[in-house]
C-alpha cells in the first residue's frame, strides 16, 4: 500500500523527506506524535515545504505519509495554500508591473503620475 | 562520478565557464548543472540546516538542490542556467568547498537530527550568543557584490490576450495546443524549458527528434510557443490574469480557456540516506542521456518504486546499458532500499529482500524511479478541485474526460491530472485542446 516500504528507521543515516530543510522523516513523525498531524500543522512545526523549491518535492510525499499514518482517507487530506510565485522569478521582472496602469484610476492618481509610468 | 558526453551526440559549439576560479570546459545548450556533472563536478553545494552535500535531483528546475552562485547572482538553479563563455560558477553554503565543507560535521554531531524547538538551553545569555552564531550560519547564498546596470533598468510589462492559452509544453500541451489552434482559436503554448518537449526529453522512447516532429506539428497548425516562460501565479482580483516570466520579461496573460499541461515533479522515494548526491530521479538520468547526449555514470542501479511505471523505467534501464552504462534493476515490488552508502556522492545502496536480508548494490549513480507529483499550484490558485492520489504521484487535479475542471474556463490534460503514460496524455491533451478551442469560440 505504501511506497515507502518496511520502516527504513533502523537504518543509520537520515531519511529527508523535505531536501531544501532538511526534514527528516523522523520530524515528521514526531510533529505527528506530538499531534500537530494536519498537513499545516506539520508544514509549521517541521518548516517543510518552505524552501527555495516551496514543496515541489515534499508535499505529496508529506501528504501521504500524513494519511498512512494518521490511518486517513487520502481523499481527505488537502493540500496547502499555493503562493505565487509558484516558480522562482528574479523581483527585476515583478517590478515591472505598473502600480497603477493607464486608465486605471488610482486613489491619488492624477495625470503626471500616469505619465511618469509610461 | 563523471558522465561520458558521447561522442556521436549533436552539440552547440564549446565554451569555456569559470568554475570556482578554474576554467571548466563546457557546450552552448547544455545548462551549468551539466557541465558540472560533464566534469565531475557534482556536488554543487551544502544543505541548509546540517550541511549535508547537495546536487541536482531532477534536473528539470524544479527540486531546488542545485542552488549556485552563477554569474555572481546567488540562489540560481544550476539546471536551468545555460552555459555561457566566461560564466561565473561557485558553490554555496560551504567552506571551504561543497565536497568538503566544515560543517558537514554538524550532520555527524547530530544523527538522530536536531530539534530546533527544543534547543533552548536554559540560559538567557547562552541561548543569546547561540542564535548570534546561527544567524551567522543560516540562510542561502550571499548577496551579489554590484548590480548589473540593465537589472537597474525597469523591464516592460506585456499584455497578452489569447482564445486559449496552454500552460506546459510536454506530450500533453503539445497535443492541447496543436487541437486548439487546429480548431481556429488564436493558441499560445507555454513551458518554462529552453526546448519543448516536456518528459519526452528525458524518456528514450521519444527523444529529441519525437519532441521537435509534434513542436513542429503544433506550430504548422497555428500555435505560437513561448520557451524559458512560466507561470508564476494567477491573480483572480485582476481580472483573471496569469503571471507568465519569460526570461526577460513578465508577461500578463488573460485568455478565454486556459488548458493546464503542466505535468508533474520528479519525487524521491523514502530511505536513508535518500539524500545523497548522485541518488537522481530515473527522469534526471534519461535526460541526461536522451536530451544532453551524456552516458551519466559507469555504474547505474535503476530503483523502480511499487507505484512507478514499470515500462518506463525498463526503457531507461535498456538505454542506459545501450549506452554503455553497468546497469542493476532494484523492483521495490520484491526488494526494497534501505540506505545509499557513500560519504559525499552514493557509492551504492543497501537492499533488503522480503525476509530482511540486506545485499549491496555498488554503483555511482541512482535513478531514482517514482510517479511524479502533479503540477497544481496554478489550477488550484484558480480553484480547481484536486484529490491526494498517491498512487497517480500527489494533489491530482480533478477532471471530466474533455479536461474540464471544476473551475469555469480551466481546463487540465496529462500528469497533472495524476501520473499517466506519454501516449494517454497526448490523448487527453488533444481532447482538452479541442474542448478549450470549442468553448473559447463558441
Amino acid at each position: 500500500m505504501s511506497d515507502r516500504g518496511p520502516a527504513p528507521g533502523r537504518a543509520r543515516g537520515k531519511v529527508i523527506v523535505c531536501r531544501c530543510e532538511d526534514v527528516t522523516l523522523k520530524d515528521v513523525r514526531h510533529s505527528i506524535a506530538l499531534g500537530y498531524a494536519d498537513i499545516e500543522e506539520v508544514k509549521r512545526y517541521t518548516g517543510f515545504g518552505t524552501g527555495p523549491c516551496q514543496g515541489k518535492e515534499c508535499h505529496a510525499l508529506i501528504a501521504a505519509i500524513i494519511a498512512d499514518e494518521a490511518g486517513r482517507d487520502p481523499a481527505s487530506i488537502d493540500p496547502f495554500t499555493a503562493r505565487s510565485p509558484i516558480s522562482p522569478a528574479p523581483l527585476r521582472l515583478l517590478a515591472a508591473i505598473d502600480p497603477e496602469p493607464e486608465g486605471d484610476e488610482g486613489d491619488e492618481g492624477d495625470d503626471d503620475t500616469a505619465e511618469e509610468h509610461d | 562520478m563523471a558522465g561520458q558526453r558521447l561522442p556521436e551526440f549533436g552539440r552547440g559549439k564549446a565554451v569555456s565557464l569559470r568554475c570556482e576560479g578554474e576554467p571548466l570546459r563546457a557546450y552552448s545548450g547544455e545548462s551549468v548543472a551539466v557541465a558540472l556533472y560533464a566534469a565531475g563536478e557534482g556536488v554543487m553545494s551544502r544543505s541548509l540546516k546540517y550541511h549535508r552535500p547537495r546536487s541536482f535531483f531532477c534536473l528539470e528546475g524544479h527540486c531546488g538542490a542545485c542552488l549556485m552562485r552563477i554569474g555572481g547572482v546567488p540562489n540560481l538553479r544550476a539546471c536551468m542556467e545555460p552555459c555561457a563563455d566566461d560564466l561565473t560558477v561557485e558553490g554555496q553554503n560551504a567552506y571551504p568547498s561543497p565536497d568538503m565543507d566544515v560543517l558537514g560535521a554538524v550532520d555527524w554531531l547530530f544523527p538522530e537530527g536536531m530539534n530546533h524547538h527544543t534547543l533552548m538551553t536554559g540560559s538567557r545569555l547562552l541561548n543569546n550568543v547561540v542564535s548570534k552564531v546561527v544567524r551567522q550560519l543560516s540562510g542561502l547564498g550571499t548577496l551579489p557584490e554590484s548590480v548589473d546596470p540593465a537589472a537597474r533598468e525597469r523591464a516592460a510589462c506585456e499584455e497578452i490576450d489569447v482564445d486559449v492559452l496552454v500552460i506546459g509544453a510536454g506530450p500533453a500541451g503539445l497535443a492541447a495546443a496543436e487541437a486548439a489552434a487546429e480548431a481556429g482559436a488564436r493558441t499560445l503554448l507555454c513551458d518554462e524549458q529552453d526546448r519543448p518537449g516536456g518528459s519526452l526529453l528525458a524518456d528514450p522512447r521519444h527523444g529529441q527528434r519525437e519532441a521537435d516532429r509534434r513542436a513542429a506539428t503544433a506550430a504548422r497548425a497555428g500555435a505560437a510557443t513561448r520557451l524559458r516562460t512560466t507561470a508564476i501565479g494567477y491573480y483572480p482580483e485582476d481580472d483573471g490574469v496569469l503571471l507568465l516570466a519569460g526570461p526577460e520579461r513578465l508577461a500578463r496573460a488573460r485568455a478565454r480557456r486556459i488548458v493546464y499541461a503542466t505535468g508533474g515533479y520528479a519525487q524521491n522515494l523514502v530511505f536513508a540516506n535518500n539524500d545523497r548526491p548522485g541518488v537522481m530521479a530515473a527522469r534526471a538520468v534519461g535526460r541526461l542521456l536522451v536530451r544532453y547526449g551524456i552516458a551519466p555514470a559507469e555504474r547505474v542501479c535503476v530503483v523502480v518504486g511499487r507505484r512507478a511505471d514499470p515500462d518506463a523505467a525498463a526503457a531507461l534501464a535498456a538505454a542506459l546499458a545501450a549506452a554503455g552504462c553497468e546497469v542493476t534493476t532494484v523492483d521495490e515490488r520484491r526488494e526494497t532500499v534501505v540506505r545509499a552508502r557513500g560519504r559525499v556522492w552514493v557509492s551504492g545502496l543497501e537492499v533488503a529482500d522480503q525476509s530482511g536480508r540486506v545485499r549491496r548494490v555498488p554503483c555511482n549513480l541512482v535513478a531514482v524511479a517514482a510517479p511524479p507529483a502533479p503540477a497544481s499550484e496554478a489550477p488550484r490558485q484558480h480553484g480547481c478541485a484536486v484529490e491526494l492520489r498517491p498512487a497517480a504521484g500527489g494533489f491530482a487535479v480533478v477532471a471530466d474526460g474533455d479536461g474540464r475542471t471544476s473551475a469555469a474556463g480551466v481546463l487540465a490534460c496529462g500528469d497533472v491530472c495524476g501520473a499517466t503514460t506519454p501516449e494517454r496524455a497526448a490523448a487527453d491533451g488533444a481532447r482538452a485542446g479541442r474542448a478549450a478551442a470549442a468553448e473559447a469560440l463558441a
